[in-house]
């Protein structure tokens, strides 16, 4: 019998769920071993400091503990994301003295901006595969202490091409943006997961501005020690490169894959529905809806990224800020993130409680649109304090557009879920380097044209999603489908797999996730009452 | 909701208008008059110059041409390092704007000292922390209260003679070099210490 994850009974607002949420299932026959926390599932409680499912995963979210293994694997998870966010940014701020010691033209700034966030496209999709074979804790460690050295290594560069360079490869830890998310899916139960993850992406994304506070007071202190700025600010990369190694080594020593232990102790006996790998991406690509929330992520996470490169320059030049000030004005765009984009998670299983998957979609629409108006706005602003506003307000939009996009991610597809949210994470990626090389790599734009361009390209990039139609719970103009099989949720989760997978009863967990989600009814799902439809399969064995 | 969608559209409209600020009193460039004459002589003819190390031999007056008391109005002479055309190119934080308080093109300072009729002249190195660039010498007289009302330049009016480049250092380090590989070998290596151990862990584990 497949025992599955969802097995709270009730609705669920799952919002924000996670990456690559592969259910590790397993039937707990496990070695004892002293570091592996091996215990009988008659008896799940005894060893946990939080109450636990069946499957060990916590039902309490309690972000003030450090509680071994499920606190303790959010904290760490989080953090890391944070540390990789901080590296990844962290030329931002010092471009002003970058620029000169290197010699720079905006094209060459703009295009290191680019190949800042492209590397993460792949790494992104490679870390899914990474985690499911080695588990979250190596993930997250190879990302960490594997482009530690090319943090380091800015202290070789010494022009345009060695700056892309280090920039392109530094990128690549933006991967643990699935490991983090996957390592929280694998350690807290269905129901509270949305609001776990919206914390641990939101306050990783937090990185992005916190090191525009951090650089320019460490490239300021390094001054004060006597060394000529262009010595400087290469010294000041040294700061996030130890914080990615020391994150490393804590990862692997305080950290642990799963609730029961770490995955290389762990007897993977009784582990059942292994899915193919070319099926999984199959059902992904083939949908629709994918793709318009590929483009939707590239114009919410893809603008929030580039601002996180572009913003600090803004202000030093435009308004004549000292780097130091510049940096605190962008600190507060990442910053929001604290609270935004969980938010906008809220804000989506609020709006799907009362309209169903109508209310995110439209809430999801709403945000975003709303955002990029602000961004235009900001654009246009040619006094500080508007800007500035202007700034908070297209923060506050974009990044509970983030939080609104993975309250309906979920739900695309049951069997390829992992997948999809890996896809639309690297769609955030590649929409900020379209956003760069047309906007800012020139001297075609000014920077604040730039700006209100890119927020005119996000409301027409958020546009599709009026497309998303969902047969049981219709679009944002549609009604759901009035037909008799159609209408059901087990009819579309049903169709990813084929009758011979039926037959051998491999979809129960998406039947299982089906009933579960007729909470995207809204209203309408506590009055709608469809009894669970025999699915044909053949009797649980 | 369309009605709400309407007002705030207008509201986003409305505060994008840009105020009209009063005009006030600007410097402007091409008011000054050019009676200055500035000439720049290094010490090392015919090379880049290098920063930090190169000297230069800065000499500025009034022109012979000016006219009488028309430097009345000098109280300071403000001598600055310009980049040339060659240096702006596609990089807009150099820009030269008419205005001169938001023009970019000078933003390195090299000497003020009050105004004297006579000749005066500097020897000055080149600054350390003077970007890798292409430049010319400009020298602003300003008046009392500081607005300039007069300059002149070492080179001609297009910007296109007597420029002279600098190298600026490099800002690399050997010691920043060692620490820089030190760290990242001992990144690679604790990842794979902790791989090696965990798989020897494991391996005994499943002998057990």
């Amino acid at each position: 019998m497949a025992p599955n994850h969802s097995n709270e009974n009730g609705s669920i607002g799952i919002s924000l769920h996670g990456v690559t949420a592969r259910e590790q299932i397993f039937s707990f026959s496990v070695e004892d071993a002293p570091w592996s926390q091996a215990i009988r599932s008659d008896d799940p409680t005894a060893k946990f400091a939080l109450p636990v499912d069946s499957e060990h995963r916590a039902k309490v979210f309690k972000p003030l503990s450090f509680a071994k293994p499920h606190m303790r694997a959010f904290h760490l998870g989080w953090i890391s994301f944070f540390t990789c966010f901080i590296s990844t940014f962290a030329a931002a701020p010092l471009v002003p003295v970058i620029r000169d010691n290197l010699d720079l033209t905006k094209t060459d700034i703009g295009n290191a901006g680019v190949a800042s966030v492209s590397g993460a496209i792949f790494s992104r999709l490679a870390m899914g595969a990474v985690c499911d074979l080695l588990g979250a804790r190596y993930g997250t460690a190879f990302s960490l202490m594997l482009s530690a050295p090319a943090v380091f290594s800015m202290s070789f560069v010494a022009d345009a091409g060695s700056y892309l360079a280090v920039r392109f490869m530094i990128g690549f830890c933006l991967a643990t943006f699935v490991s983090c998310q996957y390592w929280t899916s694998v350690m807290f139960t269905g129901k509270i997961i949305g609001l776990v993850n919206g914390c641990a992406g939101g306050w990783g994304d937090m990185g992005g501005g916190v090191t525009q506070l951090l650089m320019p007071m460490v490239f300021h202190v390094i001054k004060l020690t006597g060394a000529t700025p262009f010595t400087a600010w290469r010294f000041a990369f040294f700061i996030p490169g130890f914080l990615q190694i020391i994150m490393g080594i804590l990862v692997l020593t305080l950290g642990q894959d799963l609730p029961d232990g770490n995955l290389s102790t762990l007897q993977k006996s009784g582990q059942v529905s292994k899915d193919k790998f070319s099926k999984v991406f199959w059902f992904a690509v083939k949908n629709y809806r994918t793709w318009i929330l590929f483009v939707l992520y590239g114009f919410s996470m893809g603008v929030e990224l580039t601002i996180n490169n572009v913003i600090s320059g803004y202000f030093y030049d435009r308004f004549n800020l000292t780097l130091h000030t510049a940096g605190i004005v962008a600190a507060s765009f990442g910053m929001a993130n604290f609270f935004a984009r969980p938010f906008g998670g809220y804000a989506s299983d609020v709006a799907a409680r009362l309209f169903g998957m109508r209310g995110r979609l439209w809430t999801l629409w709403i945000l975003q649109t709303v955002g990029a108006l602000f961004c235009i706005w900001l654009g246009r602003a040619s006094s500080l304090p508007i800007a500035i506003l202007a700034m908070m307000l297209f923060s506050v939009g974009t990044q509970a557009a983030c939080g609104a996009l993975f309250g309906v991610a979920p739900f695309v597809s049951r069997r390829s879920l992992g997948l999809i949210s890996g896809l639309t994470g690297a769609g955030g990626n590649f929409g900020s380097g379209v956003t760069q090389l047309v906007f800012f790599s020139s001297s075609r734009f000014s920077t604040a044209e730039g700006l209100s361009l890119m927020g005119v390209m996000a409301v027409v990039c958020t546009i599709p999603v009026a497309f998303i139609h969902f047969p049981q719970w219709g679009s944002m103009f549609l009604r759901p489908s009035q037909h008799e099989e159609r209408s059901k949720e087990e009819h579309y989760y049903g169709g990813e797999w084929t009758e011979e997978e039926k037959s051998l009863g491999l979809h129960e967990g998406s039947i299982k996730f089906a009933e579960n989600s007729r909470s995207e009814r809204g209203r309408k799902a506590v009055l709608a009452d469809i009894p669970t439809p025999e699915t044909g399969s053949p009797a649980h064995v | 909701m369309a009605v709400q969608t309407f007002l705030f559209a207008s509201l986003i409209i409305f505060s994008s208008i840009e105020s009209n600020h009063g005009a006030t009193e600007v410097s402007l460039f091409t008011n000054l008059e050019n009676s200055l004459e500035v000439t720049a002589k290094p010490t090392r003819v015919g090379v880049v110059w290098e920063a930090g190390k190169d000297i230069v031999r800065i000499t500025w007056m009034l022109k012979s041409s000016a006219k009488v008391n028309d430097d009345a109005a000098f109280k300071t002479v403000e001598v600055k390092l310009c980049y040339a055309p060659i240096s702006q190119v596609d990089r807009p934080w150099r820009k030269t704007h008419n205005e001169l308080s938001r023009d970019r093109s000078c933003p390195h300072k090299i000497v003020s000292k009050p105004y004297d009729k006579i000749p005066q002249s500097l020897n000055w190195t080149v600054d350390r922390e003077t970007p890798t660039g292409t430049y010319f010498i400009r020298a602003y007289g300003t008046d009392v209260n500081g607005y300039e009302v007069a300059y002149g330049q070492s080179s001609d009016a297009e910007k296109t003679t007597n420029l002279f480049s600098v190298e600026g250092i490099s800002g690399r380090h050997t010691s920043l070099d060692i620490a820089s590989i030190c760290f990242s070998v001992f990144s690679f290596g604790s990842l794979l210490v902790f791989l090696v151990k965990e798989k020897r862990k494991a391996k005994l584990q499943q002998r057990k």
